[in-house]
């Protein structure tokens, strides 16, 4: 009886944040941003992995799905995602619709963050899910591969990570700047760049260009493999089919023929890409995630609407 | 009896340039329904929100049922019914989705929400069209969505912002109606700039105007304030028929005559003299002239010359304000 009553008061606490969460899901799903990005990135897996199909092994196919969402084009859409809730018109309707009702505005914030994360993660997971599976699975007539299945698991959860960063970073800048558009423009300024920047403070493989080079060795990792065997892993071959893979890829997309191979740059030679801890990423992108969500929240909590 | 509504030298400056709402210390009772009349501009949409808590105030404090307001105060909004002016709405929700939406959010139970839905539906008379979009509605059907959202929780404050602006009269007058009707049980403040609406339904006025606050009362108090014209004669006659009748009113102890517009006659009884007598004698004198009458109107613009006899004076007071 008593838990019932529990149950119940935690319900109705939670009400305001679930029937918000609800609402903006539904939004979002209806908005043709989101229709169009699904289809978009639908669209560039299949042409990904059937034009390298029977080129590249298991492991360098899925990172070559990787890059989009972690380097371009998709960063733009999900950073556009994360800087709507609070921004341009959408405040106005906004405090009169949900804000002058018993809504705290954290639980407002909150509610639409989730519901961006989780649209966001749910694109990104439909499409490539199967992508993964059928790549895995599939009889190719290249090398057989040696990709776990916590190297699949830790690679989704990474670049979910980085997508979950991008669209906090959306939403903060979207909080502090108030314009929509004033917004994605500095963070399209400010992520660009973001390899040099953080090579400037030795951060280098927290860069999403790294993260998109560490993927195929990651992918090989097996769940009680240390960092230093993982370093051990990592092979020439990946690094040559992954700058393969970036060539290729901004071929097609201006679409012109692949260009003729160029020799390694000094970040290959190095091997630094294979520096890559999972628990270092997560904290590099989680912990900033979080600051992000919360300065967000300060910043709409005094700001007037 | 603790009031609904207290601010104490309440002032929301913008960005260190405009002044919106200027030293306000106000005092709305329970259980009335009071205007809050302005021009456009003087600081009553600005006021509500910081009733709401979607501003901060730059100093002073406002409270609701003796609660402060501010932008996490959920127990204050869970006391106020708000309706912005013109109200926005999900296009592409229906009137049972968003009301549902509004009962959510407002922490109703499934068991609650859902009969109160049906029964605003039913009374802001939009049970017809539930099927709609609502980016199909019209300004009017607009504004009684936003009346049933603003009831939903059955608040014992209502705030309603401009809630006739842009209805046609049926709509005006149903919504006038409904205020009436609201305030039988609940405090309704109404911010509007319509004077007609302020003179049909509220008991106690505030004039807001260029942030400030520059009267409060009961509507009996701020007519008496003013120098009106206790009832103007619309004549039809020749101009020396209606000079005469002039005269002949003149003489009349108890009242002072005086020309308005063309062929009109504003007509003042004297303190203490009884109105309807001095009416009848009037109406006796037109009826032995040989002029015609065409209306009497009594009263008719007392709330708006009280009100811009108040701006008036407020302008003129200059550093004395």
């Amino acid at each position: 009886m008593d838990s019932g009553v529990k149950i119940s008061k935690t319900g109705t606490r939670m009400m305001p944040y679930l029937a918000i969460l609800r609402h903006d899901l539904g939004t979002l799903w209806k908005s043709r941003l989101v229709r169009l990005w699904l289809g978009g990135t639908a669209l560039l897996t299949l042409l990904l992995a059937t034009g390298n199909w029977g080129r590249f092994q298991d492991a360098p196919l899925i990172a070559s799905l990787q890059f989009p969402y972690l380097v371009f084009p998709w960063f733009f859409v999900v950073a556009v995602l994360g800087v709507s809730p609070v921004s341009g018109s959408h405040a106005d309707s906004l405090a009169d619709g949900i804000l002058s009702r018993p809504v705290s505005r954290w639980e407002y914030l909150l509610a639409t963050w989730s519901a961006r994360v989780v649209v966001v993660l749910s694109v990104y997971l439909v499409v490539m899910a199967p992508a993964i599976l059928v790549i895995t699975l599939a009889n190719r007539p290249v090398a057989a591969d040696s990709v776990s299945v916590y190297g699949i698991i830790s690679v989704l959860f990474v670049v979910g990570l980085v997508q979950t960063f991008l669209v906090s970073l959306g939403f903060l800048f979207g909080t502090l700047l108030r314009r929509s558009l004033l917004a994605i423009v500095v963070l399209v300024f400010l992520w660009y760049p973001i390899s040099f920047i953080l090579s400037i403070f030795s951060l280098e493989q927290f860069s999403p260009v790294s993260l998109s080079r560490a993927v195929s060795t990651q992918l090989r990792q097996s769940w009680r493999q240390s960092e230093e065997e993982a370093e051990a892993a990592a092979n020439m071959q990946d690094m040559e089919q992954f700058s393969q893979q970036m060539s290729d890829f901004f071929s097609r997309l201006s679409g012109g023929q692949p260009k003729p191979r160029t020799e390694k740059g000094d970040f290959f030679e190095t091997k630094e890409f294979a520096d890559f801890s999972l628990w270092r990423v997560s904290l590099g992108y989680g912990l900033p995630t979080a600051a992000a969500v919360f300065l967000a929240m300060l910043s709409f909590y005094w700001r007037d609407l | 009896m603790e009031p609904a509504i207290r601010t104490e030298h309440l002032t929301k400056i913008y960005g260190q340039r405009l002044i919106a709402v200027n030293d306000m210390n106000l005092d709305v009772p329970k259980g009335y329904v009071f205007g809050l009349l302005g021009p456009n501009g003087a600081g009553k949409t600005t006021t509500l929100r910081l009733l709401l808590g979607l501003q901060r105030p730059t100093a002073g404090r406002v409270e609701v049922f003796g609660m402060l307001c501010g932008p996490n105060a959920v127990g204050v909004r869970s006391q106020i019914g708000f309706l912005p002016t013109n109200p926005k709405f999900p296009a592409n929700q229906r009137p049972i989705e968003y009301l549902d939406l509004v009962g959510k959010l407002s922490r109703l139970p499934l068991q609650v929400r859902k009969p109160r839905i049906s029964a605003l539906l039913r009374s802001v008379g939009l049970l017809g069209a539930t099927e709609q979009r609502i980016g199909t509605f019209s300004t009017g059907m607009c504004t009684r969505l936003g009346i049933a959202a603003s009831l939903v929780a059955d608040p014992p404050l209502l705030l309603w912002d401009e809630p006739t602006a842009g209805l046609d009269p049926s709509a005006r007058r149903f919504t006038l109606d409904l205020i009436r009707e609201l305030g039988k049980t609940k405090t309704v403040v109404v911010a509007t700039h319509i004077l007609s609406d302020i003179d049909q339904i509220c008991d106690h006025i505030g004039v807001m105007h260029e942030g400030r606050m520059i009267f409060t009362g009961s509507m009996s108090d701020m007519k008496r304030r003013l120098r009106h014209d206790d009832f103007s004669l619309e004549l039809e006659g020749n101009n020396d028929e209606i000079q005469r009748l002039f005269r002949e009113l003149d003489g009349v102890d108890g009242l002072s005559i005086r020309f308005g517009r063309e062929n009109e006659l504003l007509v003042r009884v004297a303190e203490g003299r009884s109105r309807s007598g001095m009416l009848a004698e009037v109406l006796k004198l037109i009826d032995c002239s040989q002029v015609s009458l065409q209306a009497v109107n009594s009263g008719h613009n007392a709330t708006e010359n009280a009100y811009l006899q108040l701006l008036q004076e407020d302008e003129a007071h200059g550093f004395g304000r």
